[in-house]
Protein backbone atom coordinates (compact mmCIF):
# COMPACT_ATOMS: atom_id res chain seq x y z
CA UNK A 1 0.00 0.00 0.00
CA UNK A 2 1.29 3.45 -0.83
CA UNK A 3 1.49 6.04 1.91
CA UNK A 4 0.85 8.84 -0.58
CA UNK A 5 -2.88 9.37 -0.88
CA UNK A 6 -3.74 7.18 2.08
CA UNK A 7 -5.75 8.32 5.10
CA UNK A 8 -4.50 7.59 8.60
CA UNK A 9 -5.66 7.89 12.18
CA UNK A 10 -2.93 8.28 14.80
CA UNK A 11 -4.07 8.10 18.41
CA UNK A 12 -1.73 9.67 20.90
CA UNK A 13 -0.75 11.84 17.95
CA UNK A 14 -0.14 14.90 20.11
CA UNK A 15 3.38 14.00 21.20
CA UNK A 16 6.12 11.38 21.33
CA UNK A 17 5.91 8.45 18.93
CA UNK A 18 2.41 9.41 17.76
CA UNK A 19 3.51 12.90 16.77
CA UNK A 20 6.47 11.50 14.84
CA UNK A 21 4.22 8.99 13.05
CA UNK A 22 1.67 11.67 12.14
CA UNK A 23 4.35 13.98 10.72
CA UNK A 24 6.13 11.17 8.88
CA UNK A 25 2.90 10.13 7.18
CA UNK A 26 2.10 13.75 6.30
CA UNK A 27 5.57 14.29 4.85
CA UNK A 28 4.99 11.24 2.66
CA UNK A 29 1.65 12.42 1.30
CA UNK A 30 -0.93 10.89 3.64
CA UNK A 31 -3.88 12.69 5.21
CA UNK A 32 -3.95 12.30 8.98
CA UNK A 33 -6.42 12.54 11.85
CA UNK A 34 -4.41 13.53 14.92
CA UNK A 35 -6.24 12.10 17.93
CA UNK A 36 -5.17 12.96 21.45
CA UNK A 37 -6.65 13.61 24.86
CA UNK A 38 -4.79 16.94 25.20
CA UNK A 39 -6.16 19.69 22.94
CA UNK A 40 -3.06 21.87 23.33
CA UNK A 41 -0.90 19.05 21.95
CA UNK A 42 -3.30 18.53 19.05
CA UNK A 43 -3.18 22.26 18.28
CA UNK A 44 0.62 22.26 18.22
CA UNK A 45 0.89 19.22 15.94
CA UNK A 46 -1.87 20.34 13.55
CA UNK A 47 -0.24 23.79 13.38
CA UNK A 48 3.08 22.14 12.46
CA UNK A 49 1.28 20.07 9.81
CA UNK A 50 -0.28 23.25 8.42
CA UNK A 51 3.22 24.72 8.07
CA UNK A 52 4.30 21.52 6.30
CA UNK A 53 1.46 22.06 3.83
CA UNK A 54 -0.24 18.83 4.86
CA UNK A 55 -3.85 17.78 5.30
CA UNK A 56 -4.98 16.97 8.82
CA UNK A 57 -7.73 17.22 11.36
CA UNK A 58 -7.36 17.26 15.12
CA UNK A 59 -9.80 15.39 17.32
CA UNK A 60 -9.75 15.44 21.10
CA UNK A 61 -10.77 12.04 22.40
CA UNK A 62 -10.35 9.52 25.17
CA UNK A 63 -9.51 6.25 23.41
CA UNK A 64 -11.06 4.24 26.24
CA UNK A 65 -14.47 5.72 25.43
CA UNK A 66 -16.70 4.09 22.80
CA UNK A 67 -18.47 7.37 21.92
CA UNK A 68 -15.12 9.14 21.55
CA UNK A 69 -13.82 6.32 19.33
CA UNK A 70 -16.91 6.57 17.14
CA UNK A 71 -16.33 10.32 17.03
CA UNK A 72 -12.81 10.23 15.65
CA UNK A 73 -13.63 7.48 13.16
CA UNK A 74 -16.66 9.44 11.89
CA UNK A 75 -14.68 12.67 11.77
CA UNK A 76 -11.94 11.03 9.70
CA UNK A 77 -14.45 9.70 7.21
CA UNK A 78 -16.27 13.06 7.09
CA UNK A 79 -13.01 14.91 6.41
CA UNK A 80 -11.21 12.52 4.08
CA UNK A 81 -13.80 10.01 2.85
CA UNK A 82 -11.88 6.81 3.69
CA UNK A 83 -9.52 5.15 6.16
CA UNK A 84 -6.42 3.09 5.34
CA UNK A 85 -4.04 3.20 8.30
CA UNK A 86 -4.66 3.29 12.04
CA UNK A 87 -1.75 3.56 14.46
CA UNK A 88 -2.82 3.14 18.09
CA UNK A 89 -0.08 5.08 19.87
CA UNK A 90 -2.10 6.36 22.83
CA UNK A 91 -0.61 4.95 26.00
CA UNK A 92 0.23 5.82 29.59
CA UNK A 93 2.35 4.50 32.45
CA UNK A 94 1.59 4.37 36.19
CA UNK A 95 4.62 2.47 37.47
CA UNK A 96 4.84 0.75 40.82
CA UNK A 97 5.31 -2.66 42.39
CA UNK A 98 2.31 -4.83 43.22
CA UNK A 99 3.35 -4.94 46.88
CA UNK A 100 5.56 -2.74 49.03
CA UNK A 101 7.07 -4.15 52.20
CA UNK A 102 7.92 -2.44 55.43
CA UNK A 103 11.72 -2.57 55.77
CA UNK A 104 11.62 -3.33 59.49
CA UNK A 105 8.76 -5.84 59.76
CA UNK A 106 8.91 -7.36 56.28
CA UNK A 107 5.13 -7.13 56.12
CA UNK A 108 3.14 -5.61 53.31
CA UNK A 109 2.52 -1.95 53.99
CA UNK A 110 1.14 -0.90 50.60
CA UNK A 111 -0.49 -2.53 47.57
CA UNK A 112 -0.84 -1.21 44.04
CA UNK A 113 -4.33 0.25 43.92
CA UNK A 114 -6.81 0.17 41.10
CA UNK A 115 -6.09 3.87 40.66
CA UNK A 116 -2.74 2.79 39.15
CA UNK A 117 -3.96 -0.41 37.51
CA UNK A 118 -7.19 0.51 35.81
CA UNK A 119 -6.22 3.67 33.84
CA UNK A 120 -3.33 1.78 32.21
CA UNK A 121 -5.62 -1.12 31.29
CA UNK A 122 -8.25 1.32 30.02
CA UNK A 123 -5.95 3.37 27.78
CA UNK A 124 -3.32 0.86 26.66
CA UNK A 125 -5.52 -2.21 26.26
CA UNK A 126 -9.19 -1.25 25.97
CA UNK A 127 -8.26 1.89 24.04
CA UNK A 128 -6.18 -0.07 21.54
CA UNK A 129 -8.97 -2.64 21.18
CA UNK A 130 -11.66 -0.02 20.54
CA UNK A 131 -9.45 1.93 18.13
CA UNK A 132 -8.61 -1.18 16.10
CA UNK A 133 -12.11 -2.65 16.28
CA UNK A 134 -13.83 0.48 14.96
CA UNK A 135 -11.10 1.18 12.41
CA UNK A 136 -11.42 -2.37 11.08
CA UNK A 137 -15.20 -1.96 10.92
CA UNK A 138 -14.81 1.19 8.82
CA UNK A 139 -12.21 -0.45 6.54
CA UNK A 140 -14.29 -3.60 6.01
CA UNK A 141 -17.52 -1.73 5.39
CA UNK A 142 -15.78 0.79 3.15
CA UNK A 143 -13.92 -1.88 1.20
CA UNK A 144 -10.62 -0.01 1.71
CA UNK A 145 -7.18 -1.54 1.85
CA UNK A 146 -5.83 -1.07 5.35
CA UNK A 147 -3.21 -1.57 8.02
CA UNK A 148 -3.85 -1.64 11.77
CA UNK A 149 -0.85 -0.97 14.01
CA UNK A 150 -0.57 -1.64 17.73
CA UNK A 151 2.23 -0.11 19.77
CA UNK A 152 3.61 -2.67 22.17
CA UNK A 153 6.92 -2.33 24.03
CA UNK A 154 10.06 -4.31 24.66
CA UNK A 155 8.71 -4.47 28.22
CA UNK A 156 6.13 -6.96 26.98
CA UNK A 157 8.69 -9.46 28.28
CA UNK A 158 7.74 -8.41 31.80
CA UNK A 159 9.25 -5.48 33.64
CA UNK A 160 9.30 -5.37 37.43
CA UNK A 161 7.50 -2.22 38.53
CA UNK A 162 5.27 -2.28 35.47
CA UNK A 163 2.83 -5.14 36.12
CA UNK A 164 0.06 -2.95 34.70
CA UNK A 165 1.97 -1.57 31.69
CA UNK A 166 3.72 -4.84 30.76
CA UNK A 167 0.43 -6.74 30.97
CA UNK A 168 -1.12 -4.38 28.43
CA UNK A 169 1.91 -4.38 26.15
CA UNK A 170 2.09 -8.17 25.91
CA UNK A 171 -1.57 -8.06 24.90
CA UNK A 172 -0.86 -5.33 22.33
CA UNK A 173 1.90 -7.57 20.92
CA UNK A 174 -0.48 -10.52 20.66
CA UNK A 175 -3.38 -8.69 19.03
CA UNK A 176 -1.98 -8.71 15.47
CA UNK A 177 -1.86 -12.51 15.40
CA UNK A 178 -5.44 -12.83 16.65
CA UNK A 179 -6.81 -10.10 14.41
CA UNK A 180 -5.08 -11.43 11.29
CA UNK A 181 -6.33 -14.93 12.12
CA UNK A 182 -9.85 -13.58 12.40
CA UNK A 183 -9.49 -11.74 9.08
CA UNK A 184 -8.26 -14.96 7.47
CA UNK A 185 -11.30 -16.86 8.77
CA UNK A 186 -13.59 -14.10 7.46
CA UNK A 187 -11.86 -14.02 4.06
CA UNK A 188 -10.69 -10.45 4.65
CA UNK A 189 -7.43 -10.26 2.72
CA UNK A 190 -6.94 -6.52 2.18
CA UNK A 191 -6.51 -5.43 5.81
CA UNK A 192 -3.33 -6.28 7.69
CA UNK A 193 -2.31 -5.87 11.31
CA UNK A 194 1.16 -5.48 12.80
CA UNK A 195 2.57 -4.56 16.19
CA UNK A 196 5.61 -2.40 16.88
CA UNK A 197 7.54 -2.98 20.10
CA UNK A 198 9.91 -0.08 20.74
CA UNK A 199 12.73 -0.14 23.25
CA UNK A 200 13.72 2.94 25.21
CA UNK A 201 12.65 5.83 23.01
CA UNK A 202 13.56 9.51 23.08
CA UNK A 203 10.13 10.76 24.05
CA UNK A 204 9.76 13.77 26.36
CA UNK A 205 8.83 11.32 29.14
CA UNK A 206 12.03 9.25 28.88
CA UNK A 207 14.35 12.18 28.15
CA UNK A 208 12.98 13.99 31.17
CA UNK A 209 13.72 11.17 33.58
CA UNK A 210 16.57 11.13 36.10
CA UNK A 211 19.71 11.48 33.96
CA UNK A 212 21.67 9.01 36.07
CA UNK A 213 18.95 6.39 35.60
CA UNK A 214 18.88 7.19 31.89
CA UNK A 215 22.63 6.61 31.56
CA UNK A 216 22.20 3.30 33.40
CA UNK A 217 19.58 2.25 30.84
CA UNK A 218 21.76 3.29 27.91
CA UNK A 219 24.55 1.00 29.15
CA UNK A 220 22.44 -1.93 27.91
CA UNK A 221 21.62 -0.44 24.50
CA UNK A 222 24.07 -1.55 21.84
CA UNK A 223 23.79 1.59 19.72
CA UNK A 224 24.43 3.63 22.86
CA UNK A 225 21.47 5.97 22.58
CA UNK A 226 17.70 6.08 22.77
CA UNK A 227 15.65 5.04 19.76
CA UNK A 228 14.32 8.13 18.01
CA UNK A 229 10.54 8.44 17.48
CA UNK A 230 11.27 9.24 13.82
CA UNK A 231 12.99 5.84 13.45
CA UNK A 232 9.85 4.13 14.75
CA UNK A 233 7.76 6.22 12.35
CA UNK A 234 9.95 5.09 9.44
CA UNK A 235 9.45 1.44 10.47
CA UNK A 236 5.69 1.95 10.48
CA UNK A 237 5.97 3.56 7.06
CA UNK A 238 7.84 0.47 5.86
CA UNK A 239 5.09 -1.76 7.29
CA UNK A 240 2.50 0.23 5.34
CA UNK A 241 4.41 -0.21 2.09
CA UNK A 242 5.49 -3.84 2.53
CA UNK A 243 2.46 -6.10 2.20
CA UNK A 244 4.36 -9.16 3.40
CA UNK A 245 4.64 -7.75 6.93
CA UNK A 246 1.50 -8.99 8.64
CA UNK A 247 0.31 -10.71 11.81
CA UNK A 248 3.51 -10.10 13.74
CA UNK A 249 5.12 -7.73 16.23
CA UNK A 250 8.45 -6.17 15.35
CA UNK A 251 10.92 -4.95 17.95
CA UNK A 252 12.92 -1.76 17.42
CA UNK A 253 15.23 -1.39 20.40
CA UNK A 254 18.66 -0.32 19.21
CA UNK A 255 19.99 -3.67 20.35
CA UNK A 256 18.71 -3.65 23.93
CA UNK A 257 20.53 -6.32 25.92
CA UNK A 258 20.32 -7.95 29.29
CA UNK A 259 23.32 -7.22 31.51
CA UNK A 260 26.25 -9.18 30.15
CA UNK A 261 25.41 -8.58 26.52
CA UNK A 262 22.62 -11.06 25.80
CA UNK A 263 20.17 -9.46 23.39
CA UNK A 264 16.66 -9.19 24.79
CA UNK B 1 -13.32 33.92 5.49
CA UNK B 2 -16.67 32.33 6.29
CA UNK B 3 -17.92 31.83 9.82
CA UNK B 4 -20.67 29.75 11.36
CA UNK B 5 -21.79 28.86 14.84
CA UNK B 6 -22.56 25.39 16.15
CA UNK B 7 -23.62 24.98 19.76
CA UNK B 8 -21.44 27.39 21.71
CA UNK B 9 -18.51 27.22 19.28
CA UNK B 10 -17.67 29.77 16.59
CA UNK B 11 -16.02 28.28 13.50
CA UNK B 12 -14.07 30.08 10.81
CA UNK B 13 -13.29 28.67 7.40
CA UNK B 14 -10.47 30.27 5.45
CA UNK B 15 -8.93 29.60 2.05
CA UNK B 16 -5.47 28.01 2.15
CA UNK B 17 -4.23 27.63 -1.41
CA UNK B 18 -6.70 25.36 -3.19
CA UNK B 19 -7.91 23.94 0.14
CA UNK B 20 -9.45 25.20 3.36
CA UNK B 21 -8.46 25.62 6.98
CA UNK B 22 -11.07 25.28 9.70
CA UNK B 23 -10.57 26.83 13.14
CA UNK B 24 -12.76 27.05 16.21
CA UNK B 25 -13.24 29.42 19.12
CA UNK B 26 -15.25 28.19 22.08
CA UNK B 27 -17.31 30.39 24.40
CA UNK B 28 -14.49 30.44 26.96
CA UNK B 29 -12.15 31.91 24.34
CA UNK B 30 -10.14 28.77 23.61
CA UNK B 31 -9.03 28.58 20.01
CA UNK B 32 -8.08 25.45 18.05
CA UNK B 33 -7.18 24.45 14.52
CA UNK B 34 -9.84 21.89 13.68
CA UNK B 35 -8.34 20.95 10.35
CA UNK B 36 -5.87 22.13 7.75
CA UNK B 37 -5.61 21.56 4.00
CA UNK B 38 -9.20 20.30 3.91
CA UNK B 39 -11.64 19.87 0.99
CA UNK B 40 -9.05 20.49 -1.75
CA UNK B 41 -10.64 21.98 -4.86
CA UNK B 42 -14.01 22.58 -3.22
CA UNK B 43 -15.84 25.85 -3.84
CA UNK B 44 -16.90 28.13 -1.00
CA UNK B 45 -20.45 26.80 -0.67
CA UNK B 46 -19.41 23.15 -0.83
CA UNK B 47 -16.55 23.75 1.63
CA UNK B 48 -18.93 25.45 4.07
CA UNK B 49 -21.37 22.53 3.91
CA UNK B 50 -18.60 20.01 4.47
CA UNK B 51 -17.09 22.09 7.27
CA UNK B 52 -20.43 22.19 9.08
CA UNK B 53 -20.82 18.43 8.70
CA UNK B 54 -17.27 17.83 9.97
CA UNK B 55 -17.77 20.15 12.93
CA UNK B 56 -20.87 18.27 14.05
CA UNK B 57 -18.89 15.05 13.87
CA UNK B 58 -15.90 16.30 15.86
CA UNK B 59 -17.97 18.18 18.43
CA UNK B 60 -21.10 16.04 18.68
CA UNK B 61 -23.84 17.07 21.04
CA UNK B 62 -26.61 14.67 21.68
CA UNK B 63 -27.82 11.88 23.88
CA UNK B 64 -27.91 8.17 23.38
CA UNK B 65 -30.65 6.32 25.20
CA UNK B 66 -29.84 2.82 26.36
CA UNK B 67 -31.60 0.36 28.59
CA UNK B 68 -32.01 1.04 32.28
CA UNK B 69 -28.96 0.69 34.46
CA UNK B 70 -30.33 0.71 37.97
CA UNK B 71 -26.88 0.93 39.53
CA UNK B 72 -25.61 3.85 37.48
CA UNK B 73 -25.00 7.02 39.49
CA UNK B 74 -26.18 9.17 36.61
CA UNK B 75 -29.48 7.34 36.25
CA UNK B 76 -32.47 9.63 35.75
CA UNK B 77 -35.65 7.64 35.99
CA UNK B 78 -34.92 4.61 33.83
CA UNK B 79 -32.47 6.40 31.57
CA UNK B 80 -28.72 6.21 31.84
CA UNK B 81 -26.97 9.21 30.32
CA UNK B 82 -23.84 8.37 28.36
CA UNK B 83 -21.86 10.13 25.68
CA UNK B 84 -23.31 10.61 22.21
CA UNK B 85 -23.13 7.82 19.66
CA UNK B 86 -22.41 9.85 16.56
CA UNK B 87 -22.97 6.94 14.24
CA UNK B 88 -26.40 6.09 15.63
CA UNK B 89 -29.19 6.68 13.11
CA UNK B 90 -31.40 8.17 15.80
CA UNK B 91 -28.83 10.64 17.05
CA UNK B 92 -30.29 14.10 17.48
CA UNK B 93 -27.84 16.95 17.30
CA UNK B 94 -28.60 19.46 20.02
CA UNK B 95 -28.25 22.87 18.42
CA UNK B 96 -28.68 24.86 21.63
CA UNK B 97 -26.20 25.54 24.36
CA UNK B 98 -24.88 22.04 24.97
CA UNK B 99 -23.10 22.92 28.20
CA UNK B 100 -26.30 24.01 29.90
CA UNK B 101 -28.27 21.01 28.67
CA UNK B 102 -27.51 18.60 31.53
CA UNK B 103 -28.47 21.20 34.11
CA UNK B 104 -31.97 21.54 32.66
CA UNK B 105 -32.89 17.89 33.21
Amino acid sequence: MEIKGSVAIVTGGGNGIGEAVAKYLISNGAKVAVVDVAQKNIDRVVKDIKEMGGEAIGVQANVASEPDTAKFISATLAAFGKLNVTVACAGIIRDGTMLSLDKETGKVNRKMGLDKWQPVIDINLTGTFLTLRDSAEAMVNGGWEGLLVTISSVNKEGQVGQINYSSTKVADALMPKIIVGEFQLRHIHNIRCVGIAPGYTATPMVEGMNQEALQHILKDVQIGRLVRPEEIARLIGHCIENEAIDGTTIEITGGLCYEGGVAK
Amino acid sequence: MQTFRYNDIEFSLTVAGDAWDLASRSSDGREAIVGTGLFAGAGADDALLRAKSLSKTIYPAGIRLVGPDVDHPLKIGDMKIVGPDVSHPNLIYWDKDSTSFPRTL
